[in-house]
Formats: C-alpha cells, sequence, structure tokens
C-alpha cells in the first residue's frame, strides 16, 4: 500500500526521469544555445579570433546571395521532393493494398533504396547522369535525341537531385501509408459498398480522412529531411554547376567545417532552424487539430 | 596493521597522480605512432614506409588512418586545436599549412633535429622545404618537412602535334592555335581538358595560365584581381575552354584522366603526378608512349606551374615526438622515397631521387617534374586561402557556364575576396 502512495506521487516519476531529462536537455539545448551565442560573434576557430559583432552575421549571411541563392534551392527541393515522394507513396500504397502473390519480394524490392547509403546511391546515380557515358543520354542517343546536361545544365541540376531523393525516399511514405491502409478496419468498406459507395467515394469519404494524420505526419518528416539536404549534393554537384545546387546545409557545412567561421556557420543555421520550427509547428498544429 | 593499511591507501591515492603526470612523457617500450594521413596512393606509400620501418624496429606500431582530403583537415584541425594528442604525425596540403604553422598547433622541428645530432638534408628541394617553415621562406621556424612532390604538370599528344604540323605548346597562344586545328579536324577528340567543378578544382587548372599572362591573386594582402593582366587571364581561359568537352563545368579528375587515357583528349592544362603513372602501362592505357608530359606554358610571365605539396608534421601534443621524428626521418628519406616512388607513383620531395635512372625511366616527366618544383609558383600563403579559394572557384565556374561576363566576375569576385581578408 506504502509502495503504491510512493508510486502515485508525481515527484517520484519525476524523480526517475531527472537523469534522462538532464541528458536530453545538454544534448539538445547546450547546442543550441551555443549556436544562438556564437551567431552574435566573428569566431574563427582555426586562429581563435573572437570578437562580439551582434547582429552583423546575420546582416552579411542574410545579404549573402550564395546563401540567398542555397535558401530558395533548399525551399524549392524540400517542396517538390516532399510532394512528389508522399503523392507516389499514397499511390502505391493505394495500388498494392491487401494480399497478392509475391508481396513479400516486392516489398523488399521497395525498400530497398531506403536500405542503401546516400553516397553509394549517389555515386550510382552520377554514372548514370554522366553526360558522356551515362545511361540515360545513351538512351536518348539512341532514339536520336539530344543528351541532357543533367548534373552540368543550371536550370535541370537541382531537379536531378530531386529525382534521387524521389527514388530513395518515396518507399518511406509508401510504407507508411501501406501501414496506415492496413489498420483502417475492412468492415468500414464493406458497409460503405452496401451503401453504395464506389472506390473513389471510398478513397474521398473514407481512406484519406482516416490516413489523414499519417499524411501530415510524412509530410513533416519529409520536409525536415529534405530541408536538410547535404550528402547528394556533396557527392553530385558540390554545388554547381554555378550556384544552381547549393543548398543550406552545404552552406553551413563550408563555412564551419572548410572555414571554421563557427559564427557565420552558426548565424546560416539559426536561420534554417527557424524555418525549419516554423514548417514544424504548422504541421503539429495540424496533426493535433486531427487528434482532437 | 593499521599503519600498513594507512600506507596502502596513500599509495593507492596517489597512484592516479603519478600515472597521470607520466602520461604526458614520452614512453620507452613499445610505441604506437598514430598517424592521420590520405587515401589512394599517398595511403598506400605511408603504408609501405611504415611496414619498412616495423622491419627494422619491431617496437614500433602504427596506425594509419587514410582519409580524403576534406575528411583529413577537419579531423586533424580538431585534433590539434583540442590538444588531446591523438596523432602523432599529420599530413598537411600545402595551402593549409599557413594555418595550422601559424596557430602553433606543430613541434618546431629544429630542437628536435638539435636534440638527435641531425641537420635538415639539403637534397631537400629548397622550395619546398619553405612550404614547411612558419613565416613562409628561408628563415622561417621547420614546423614540416616536404612528404610528396606534387606539382602541376601540362599533358598533350604528341602524335596530334605531329599530325597537323603544330607548334609545341610552349606558350598560351601556341595551345590555343593547337586547340582550335584540333577541334578542326579531330571530332572524336575533345581538344582541351581540365576540371571545371566549382571551388578548388576549376581554380587550379585556373592558376598557372592567370599568373603566367601575369596575374596575381593578392598583392601586399589586398585583392588584384580586377587588373588588366587576370581580365586577360580570364578571357583567355573562356576562349579555350570553348574547346573543352560539353560537360567540362562538372569535371573532376576522374574524367580527366578517363579522357586523357582513352585518348579523347588532346591536351589537359592540368595533370598531376599521380594521374599520369600509368599513362605508358598499355594495359590501362590507349595512348602509350603518344603523351608527353611537360611543364606549363608561358605567356607574358614565364611558365608557372602551380605547387601542390603535401608536408608531415608532428602535432605539439604528440606524447611521441621524439619515434614519431624517427619516423620521419625515415619517412623523408631518399631511399624510402625512391622505393614509395617506384611502387605507388608519388611523386618525391628530394633532388636526388629525380636524378635515379631507374626511375626517369619510368617516368619520363620526372624533369619536367624537377622543373615545375623548383620553379614553381605556390599559392598565396595566407591563412584566407581555403576561403578565397571557394570564392575564385565560384566566380570562375560562372563565368565558365556563361552565367557571368569576364569583367563581372572578376569585379565581384574581387569584392568578396576583399571581404574575407578584411
Amino acid at each position: 500500500m506504502k509502495k503504491l502512495n510512493k508510486r502515485s506521487n508525481p515527484a517520484f516519476f519525476l524523480l526517475i526521469l531527472l537523469p534522462a531529462l538532464l541528458v536530453i536537455l545538454f544534448l539538445t539545448l547546450y547546442p543550441v544555445i551555443n549556436t544562438i551565442v556564437l551567431a552574435f560573434y566573428k569566431y574563427n576557430y582555426l586562429s581563435d579570433e573572437i570578437k562580439f559583432i551582434g547582429l552583423k552575421n546575420f546582416f552579411t549571411i542574410g545579404s549573402d546571395t550564395v546563401f540567398q541563392t542555397a535558401f530558395l534551392n533548399t525551399l524549392t527541393f524540400a517542396a517538390v521532393a516532399t510532394v512528389v515522394e508522399v503523392g507516389l507513396g499514397i499511390f502505391l500504397a493505394l495500388m498494392f493494398y491487401g494480399d497478392f502473390r509475391g508481396k513479400r519480394p516486392f516489398m523488399i524490392t521497395v525498400i530497398f533504396p531506403m536500405m542503401v547509403s546516400t553516397m553509394v546511391i549517389s555515386a550510382v546515380w552520377k554514372v548514370l547522369y554522366h553526360y558522356d557515358i551515362g545511361l540515360f543520354n545513351n538512351i536518348l542517343r539512341s532514339m536520336n535525341l539530344e543528351p541532357v546536361g543533367w548534373l552540368i545544365d543550371q536550370s535541370k541540376a537541382l531537379f536531378s537531385i530531386i529525382l534521387v531523393d524521389i527514388w530513395q525516399w518515396t518507399p518511406f511514405a509508401f510504407l507508411i501509408m501501406q501501414a496506415g491502409l492496413n489498420s483502417i478496419p475492412n468492415e468500414i468498406f464493406e458497409s460503405s459498398s452496401i451503401d453504395g459507395a464506389g472506390y473513389f467515394r471510398n478513397l474521398r469519404s473514407i481512406t484519406l480522412p482516416i490516413l489523414s494524420s499519417q499524411i501530415l505526419l510524412v509530410i513533416m518528416l519529409r520536409t525536415i529531411d529534405t530541408f536538410r539536404i547535404f550528402g547528394k549534393v556533396y557527392a553530385l554537384t558540390q554545388g554547381g554547376p554555378g550556384n544552381s545546387t547549393e543548398t543550406v546545409s552545404y552552406f553551413i557545412y563550408r563555412e564551419g567545417f572548410s572555414f571554421f567561421n563557427l559564427g557565420r556557420a552558426s548565424a546560416a543555421a539559426l536561420y534554417v532552424l527557424i524555418a525549419i520550427s516554423i514548417i514544424a509547428l504548422f504541421y503539429i498544429k495540424g496533426i493535433m487539430k486531427e487528434d482532437m | 596493521m593499521k599503519k600498513k593499511i594507512l600506507c596502502l591507501l596513500v599509495i593507492l591515492s596517489i597512484m592516479p597522480f603519478i600515472t597521470f603526470a607520466g602520461g604526458a612523457q614520452e614512453e620507452d617500450g613499445p610505441v604506437t605512432l598514430t598517424i592521420a594521413g590520405r587515401d589512394g596512393a599517398y595511403g598506400d606509400a605511408m603504408q609501405l614506409a611504415a611496414d619498412e620501418y616495423k622491419k627494422i624496429n619491431p617496437d614500433v606500431n602504427f596506425e594509419i588512418l587514410k582519409l580524403s582530403g576534406s575528411s583529413l583537415f577537419e579531423k586533424s584541425v580538431i585534433d590539434m586545436k583540442s590538444g588531446v594528442g591523438t596523432y602523432d604525425i599529420v599530413l598537411i596540403d600545402d595551402p593549409n599549412a599557413t594555418q595550422i604553422h601559424k596557430a602553433g598547433w606543430l613541434a618546431d622541428l629544429g630542437p628536435l633535429y638539435k636534440e638527435k645530432g641531425l641537420t635538415l638534408d639539403s637534397d631537400f628541394i629548397p622550395t619546398l622545404t619553405q612550404l614547411g617553415r612558419y613565416p613562409y621562406g628561408v628563415n622561417g621556424t621547420l614546423y614540416s618537412l616536404p612528404l610528396v612532390g606534387n606539382v602541376e604538370l601540362f599533358a598533350y599528344r604528341m602524335d596530334l602535334f605531329e599530325k597537323y604540323n603544330l607548334a609545341a605548346p610552349e606558350t598560351w597562344t601556341n595551345v590555343l592555335e593547337a586547340a582550335k586545328v584540333i577541334s578542326a579536324n579531330e571530332p572524336d577528340v575533345h581538344p582541351v581538358l581540365f576540371r571545371g567543378s566549382k571551388g578548388n578544382p576549376i581554380v587550379t587548372g585556373f592558376l598557372p595560365l592567370f599568373w603566367a599572362h601575369g596575374g596575381k591573386v593578392l598583392v601586399d594582402g589586398k585583392p588584384a584581381l580586377d587588373s588588366p593582366e587576370a581580365l586577360k587571364a580570364l578571357e583567355y581561359f573562356l576562349e579555350l575552354a570553348k574547346f573543352a568537352p560539353e560537360g567540362v563545368s562538372m569535371y573532376q579528375s576522374a574524367q580527366v584522366k578517363d579522357a586523357i587515357y582513352s585518348g579523347t583528349g588532346a591536351m589537359a592544362i592540368e595533370v598531376w603526378p599521380g594521374w599520369i603513372k600509368n599513362l605508358d602501362n598499355p594495359d590501362e592505357s590507349a595512348v602509350v608512349g603518344k603523351v608527353k608530359v611537360t611543364k606549363h606554358p608561358a605567356e607574358t610571365e614565364k611558365s608557372s606551374p602551380m605547387i601542390g605539396v603535401w608536408l608531415a608534421g608532428i602535432p605539439e601534443a604528440s606524447m611521441h615526438k621524439s619515434a614519431a621524428f624517427d619516423f620521419l626521418q625515415f619517412l623523408t628519406s631518399s631511399d624510402m622515397q625512391e622505393k614509395m616512388a617506384d611502387v605507388t607513383g608519388i611523386p618525391p620531395t628530394r633532388t636526388s631521387v629525380h636524378e635515379v635512372p631507374a626511375l626517369v625511366e619510368k617516368y619520363a616527366w620526372y624533369p619536367a617534374q624537377l622543373d615545375g618544383l623548383n620553379n614553381g609558383v605556390a599559392r598565396p600563403r595566407t591563412n584566407k586561402w581555403k576561403e578565397i579559394e571557394d570564392a575564385l572557384g565560384t566566380y570562375l565556374q560562372l563565368a565558365l557556364i556563361g552565367e557571368m561576363d569576364a569583367k563581372s566576375a572578376l569585379m565581384e569576385v574581387n569584392a568578396r575576396i576583399g571581404e574575407i581578408v578584411e
């Protein structure tokens, strides 16, 4: 009885949670605070040059044309990749709903791109995209069409990288959508069919509304992930040609780890943090609304 | 009994302090040297040297990290700055040396030479040992020794030059003329090759012709890319680029090497010793005996190949400085340099090794390489080079892909470099 009382005391649970809470706070809050503080300094890690400069880093980064292009490219990347990946994920989940012969090998094939390292995938796609010897251009040439500068044409390079991301991460959206679909009791569809509802009516009035929280979740996860795009840009184009595939993560990497300008890198990181927080808040609000 | 227990407790309590204090001392007996090195042929060369050294010094073990250039820089900077002393020897790309030397993260090799009763061997190519000193020059403190004698070279197809009776590429004007003729007559051959990717690659290809036209990146620490010489150089570069492959703006070393080895390129304005070691190997090359590797053309100024040496230094925080110094002497000795050059193809940093007949026979470009190392140009000695190179590489590529004209690109990059060096 005494034990029960002790366990029902909220202080007891807080005490148990405290060590984990402290570790989490240290690992998340400390770097964030440190980044915020550093953003107000001109700080070069190599030379140890450190000087308080107020908001100057924010102004210089904000007016830097490379950063502006990088931010715009990142927004484009995140928007296009997320919409296509989630849209395709829903479409595929609906297409392959239910049991069918060969489902297991099909699922393994589907999730394969997600399991391979981004660097390996990028190396393979770099060869596929090669202007002279790449598979895509060879196919185009065999059809007497002009080869395309997949990674060398400024107007196409970003979309070529988006295509790689879609290939790699559509399976993620597909899996979550499929899990959501499988959780819908079959009786609902059966009764709606008895009431005369067709496939599209079911889709509009039952499937999509029930799946909406999963859809929002996938959109949020993919938006945040695509907003941090780095590996594919690093491996495929290194931000080129020109600045056409510059992204904010690549910009921060160069400032932080090539030049060790931690003040500028922190200011750029804060811009990204603010943008991601706004996006995340928007989605979380949507998800919570769904739950209420 | 109580006294004995008390004594034991006292001994046990001071043991950690003794052990901790001893940690900062050089250890006797078996030693493990941790080396922050490069991947590829440099890594193979380091492994070869470590294996050879272990044969005569069985008490010395090695842990060699074979890293990419950027990863090596990040890891070594973070370790040396923190003073942890993880690494006993680090490899440094020469444009990064100024930052690292200036920060005082490497051990001064002078006292170590003195302690061992040795002096710096005059066989090292003098221009290269200067890169290991800070301040740069003959009088600076010696912090690192030149390990890999990298220098940019120029390669061209002799058979095509003979076929069309072209003048040898002694000036950049000759190069452009040759490109025009080859373009008109050889539809399957790209007249000119270089790395056009933004950042370091395009800058590396551009600098030898820029310097040969009289251009300077910095004059007295201030940007000097708004000069007429710089404009002339960039206009020339853009003219020459018209004869490069379609996708040259994304070319990296792999694409340049492929084109040279397969015979689809006539002239490469930038090759490195590591790229060309198998040019005369029929298993790998379709142009055996057809490619001449030589020093860069001149123009208004003399031939100006870019030096890209890799240096080796001992971090100040290393626990095994003495053992590391002994290995460094072995690693940079003429015998080991000869062996590494022979087996892995990495270019030596000693004059005598460039004159070993067997090596000269194997690598016909050794005289040009030695000339390049003796007379080449080092990138500006500034601790802001990485940022300058990044900015220059971005604007050069914008000009290359037609996004900006030569003058605007130079004006803008000049302003950007001004902000960087401010």
